[in-house]
């Protein structure tokens, strides 16, 4: 296969199975390198599966996954994210046991990783500094879902795979999390799952739509705004 | 641990508080308020406390992180006591190591590198293979330390051995209230207290410590991190093991070596660490001093009033029961 | 009754039942027979004290008895997905109790009061322990069960009114017919039987069908509307029950009862004799519970001389069988039946491709 040298992920026609059920049935996604990228689909499509894929959580039984030209399957997941895979897992999976601070320290992978991209990470997420010494448990949905990416952000990461951080967010925090990621999308490339088709229309450039296990359909956001018919079969009334 | 003084934490502390002043209490009174009798049965609870923590918290610590139950842990204990008792006895070594004194540091160093060297065998060899088949991983923990008991029979058979060979430090005594205690069970008191110490600091402050809690909570979110997981959990049973085998060898000064003290070490244990609430480190330490305590009043109370030994072994199960009927995730367990 | 001129496809209803049932039915013949046989082989008397044929049978209740607690073990750990550490603990409480019972009233009496005593007593005890753990994560079953068993042990070893480690003789106080072996060995017979059957006649009724759901998935079965935890308290309560019966066979045998019968080892047989044999199948835990427990008598009694020194292996018994429980625990986590059922039609498939005139269809 051709690797294409400005895409920074490649995955290629993927077989993953849980237990004896056969979740994903063929999904291939291309990530540009710098783009923002959208997983778009029903609930049950596949999406967090094709993220958990990638990362070797759930490991696939077929297909190729690449990353920055090198093939990644089959790694066990901290192989995967010391090559520069930041992960944001859906339910803002933080260690509620730990303070903010611990929860920022653990994603460390050089000592000094976190005193050097602290005041990025800050400047984008004002509130962790002031919760700083607090238990994860202790923080609001929203500042958990803020402290979930910027562990992310820690240690040097190229490549961030977002799952659905808008989940039971009031508005006002969705607004302030598009600019972040939108913000941390300039020095990242960023695959995001979504649910919410406002924040994905406002943050990606491309989308990929999972149906029932499968790739469908991929292409330009821009294009897919405006394609109703497409919107209504894959997505519902969205 | 900063979370233990925390409010929701209130009732729990009241709770402890409580059970510990009944203990005071009930041994105050069945010691017929004699300080003498009263601070003895005190001490040598604390004392039976801190061994039953150095089993229970390897018990609760691999629990909490890695699901599983390692009912061996109680055989490590014995295997420790065995491997300690040899090096002190054997006439070989006696020639060998003349010193006593040293002669017992060989034990424990001897004790602590086998209880290492099994469980990272235990671990890799046959639990890492079974992490997709829990039940599997119970029954095999199960089987080992079966196994061990009977490889013990064969080689130090099945009379107890008694310790004859004294140090300096075992043979040592002090007066309290004009009645007599080992300093060596005292020393193993303050070693048991900056154990316990020293394993919440390691949790605490240490980089170790942070992905141990954090794996407590999510093992496969921590991998996900960049963090070889499994390699943590090679050393977090290790570290369990190879301090269940140090509890043996230095309670072999006072208990000698039997095939009976791991299953009693292990029930001892199973009952702390339910009482403390399964994976929570404070709550086993807590746990493990209140059962020690426990067994120490019962035991007092049954000789003196009911001739009737068997109660002191009965006391964890029936603490555990009892527990498990009133609050059944513990003192301080989450769900 | 039977009018020869049944066509070949309907065989006649005695054939039906031969052909599903002639490998059962073969067996109990087989058991109804063996005093006889052996009694004919050996030229000696199936009654009696004494004998070839009386010690015979004696070892085949020893054998059956061992299958029959691997086959309640296996009803919660191999169909229901529940692992117990304690089932000793009903096996020996079926022993004291009738043990008690007969030793207090004596007779016939004794033994009847005995039995109802026993099964109502482990019924009770099923239900409380598991009420108390059952609720939890399955670590907390096997931890208390462990636990419970463990503190009856120590009791009654230190126990001086039951008499402490040796524990009492129920000779004396056993009605005359139980002393027959004869007699005796029909009991164990019929019981072993209609165990067999009951079990498998539960595990093929919608109960248990949501057993084998709670071991597949217990959320699942809970999702689907069961109360999950009102059948595993059925399924460990019966299964106590079912060791509970055995434990008085066990004792009627020995005519004795002691701690020993509370002690893990009837905990851990009947666990390695349900893996070994296959765990969740019918005759798994009685394969591994007699092929187990002969092992283990023949081992136990061989002596084997290598040039001038004797080498005892009896005394390596127990480091055999824990490399048999390692392997068949790494290597063969289904057992024998439970691998024959997974290898048997890739076997068939690959003898059939040699043998001439047949196409590779399976059987």
């Amino acid at each position: 296969m051709t690797t294409n040298p400005e895409l920074i992920l490649e995955v290629a026609e993927i077989h993953t199975f849980i237990g004896q059920f056969h979740i994903l049935e063929g999904v291939s996604v291309s990530v540009p390198q710098g783009s923002i990228t959208v997983l778009l689909g029903r609930n049950g499509a596949g999406k967090t599966t094709t993220l958990k894929s990638i990362m070797g959580l759930t490991p696939p039984r077929s297909g190729t996954i690449t990353f920055g030209g090198r093939r990644i399957e089959g790694k066990r997941p901290f192989d995967v994210a010391k090559m520069g895979i930041g992960y944001v897992p859906e339910h803002r999976a933080i260690f509620k046991e730990l303070s903010v601070k611990e929860n920022l320290q653990i994603a460390e992978r050089a000592r000094g990783d976190l005193n050097q991209r602290a005041d990025f990470i800050f400047e984008l997420f004002p509130d962790l500094k002031r919760l700083y010494g607090l238990g994860g448990g202790k923080l609001s949905g929203g500042q958990q879902q803020m402290l979930a990416i910027a562990r992310a952000l820690v240690p040097d990461n190229r490549l961030l795979l977002i799952d659905e951080p808008s989940e039971g967010l009031a508005p006002v925090i969705i607004e302030s999390l598009i600019q972040a990621i939108r913000r941390l999308a300039q020095n990242t490339t960023v695959l995001l799952v979504e649910q919410n088709f406002r924040m994905a229309s406002q943050l990606a450039d491309r989308y990929i739509i999972i149906d029932d296990g499968k790739s469908v359909k991929t292409g330009e956001m821009s294009t897919l705004i405006k394609d109703e018919a497409t919107i209504q079969k894959y997505l519902g009334a969205a | 641990m900063e979370g233990i003084f925390a409010p929701e934490r209130r009732s729990t502390l009241i709770a402890v508080l409580i059970i510990f002043v009944g203990l005071l209490g009930f041994s105050f009174l069945t010691t017929g308020a004699d300080m003498a009798q009263l601070s003895i049965t005190l001490l040598s609870g604390l004392l039976q406390g801190m061994l039953l923590f150095l089993v229970a918290s390897g018990l609760s610590i691999i629990f909490g992180l890695m699901d599983v139950l390692n009912f061996a842990q109680g055989a490590f204990f014995m295997i420790g006591a065995y491997i300690g008792w040899e090096i002190q006895h054997a006439p070989n070594l006696m020639k060998a190591i003349p010193d006593p004194n040293l002669r017992f540091l060989v034990g424990i160093a001897g004790a602590v590198i086998v209880g290492a060297v099994l469980g990272a065998g235990l671990e890799r060899g046959l639990l890492r293979p079974l992490y997709a088949r829990p039940i599997f991983q119970l029954v095999a923990t199960f089987g080992v330390s079966l196994i061990a008991l009977e490889v013990v029979k064969l080689i130090w058979g099945t009379a107890p051995r008694s310790w004859t060979e004294d140090f300096t430090l075992s043979s040592g005594e002090f007066s309290l209230f004009g009645q007599f205690f080992s300093t060596y069970r005292l020393v193993v008191i303050v070693v048991g207290v900056l154990l316990i110490v020293g394993i919440a600091v390691l949790l605490k402050r240490t980089r170790i410590g942070i992905t141990i809690r954090a794996g407590v909570e999510d093992s496969s979110m921590v991998e996900a991190l960049g963090i070889n997981v499994r390699l943590v959990f090679t050393g977090v049973f290790v570290l369990g093991c190879a301090v269940a085998s140090f509890g043996g060898v230095i309670a072999a000064p006072f208990l000698g070596a039997s095939n009976a003290m791991g299953a009693e070490f292990l029930l001892g244990a199973i009952a702390a660490v339910v009482l403390g609430g399964l994976g929570s480190y404070e709550g086993t330490a807590i746990a493990s001093l209140m059962v020690g305590i426990a067994k120490a009043v019962v035991a007092k109370f049954s000789v003196q009033y009911l001739n009737q030994p068997v109660w002191e072994s009965l006391t964890p199960m029936i603490l555990m029961a009892a527990i498990l009927l009133l609050r059944p995730s513990g003192l301080f367990g989450k769900e | 009754m039977q009018t020869p001129a049944t066509s070949i496809q309907q065989k006649p209803a005695w054939r039906r039942t031969l052909d599903t049932n002639g490998v059962f039915l073969l067996w109990t013949a087989f058991l109804l027979i063996f005093p006889f046989l052996v009694g004919a082989i050996s030229g000696t008397s199936p009654t009696g004290r004494r004998g070839e044929s009386v010690f015979q049978q004696g070892v085949m209740i020893e054998y059956l008895t061992y299958a029959m607690l691997a086959m309640s073990y296996n009803l919660i750990f191999g169909f229901t997905g529940v692992i117990s550490f304690g089932h000793a603990l009903f096996f020996g409480a079926g022993g004291y109790i009738l043990g008690g019972a007969a030793r207090a009233l004596g007779g016939e009496t004794g033994v009847i009061v005995g039995v109802v005593l026993a099964i109502v007593a482990s019924t009770g005890l099923g239900l409380l322990i598991g009420i108390v753990s059952l609720r939890l994560k399955g670590v907390y079953y096997a931890m208390f069960t462990l636990a419970v068993a463990e503190m009856f042990y120590i009791f009654f070893r230190r126990n001086p009114e039951t008499g402490s480690e040796d524990g009492f003789g129920l000779g004396s106080s056993l009605p005359e017919l139980l002393g027959q072996r004869i007699v005796l060995f029909y009991l164990t017979v019929i019981l072993f039987i209609l165990m067999f059957l009951f079990i498998r006649r539960l595990m093929f009724s919608p109960t248990g069908a949501v057993l084998l759901g709670i071991r597949e998935n217990e959320n699942r079965a809970k999702t689907v509307g069961y109360n999950t935890l009102r059948y595993k308290l059925f399924a460990i309560t019966l299964a106590g029950v079912l060791a509970t019966i055995t434990g008085m066979l066990y004792a009627l045998l020995n005519r004795k009862v002691g701690p020993e019968m509370f002690f893990v080892n009837f905990t851990v047989n009947p666990l390695l004799h349900t893996i070994v044999g296959g765990i969740g199948t019918f005759i798994g835990p009685i394969l591994g519970a007699v092929g187990l427990s002969w092992l283990e008598r023949t081992i136990r009694s061989t002596v084997l001389t290598v040039g001038e020194s004797q080498i005892n292996i009896g005394q390596w018994w127990a480091i055999i069988l824990g490399v048999i429980f390692v392997a068949v625990v790494l290597i063969f986590p289904y057992g024998v039946v439970g691998t024959w059922n997974r290898a048997a039609p890739h076997i068939r498939k690959w003898i059939s491709r040699f043998l001439p005139g047949r196409n590779a269809e399976s059987g």
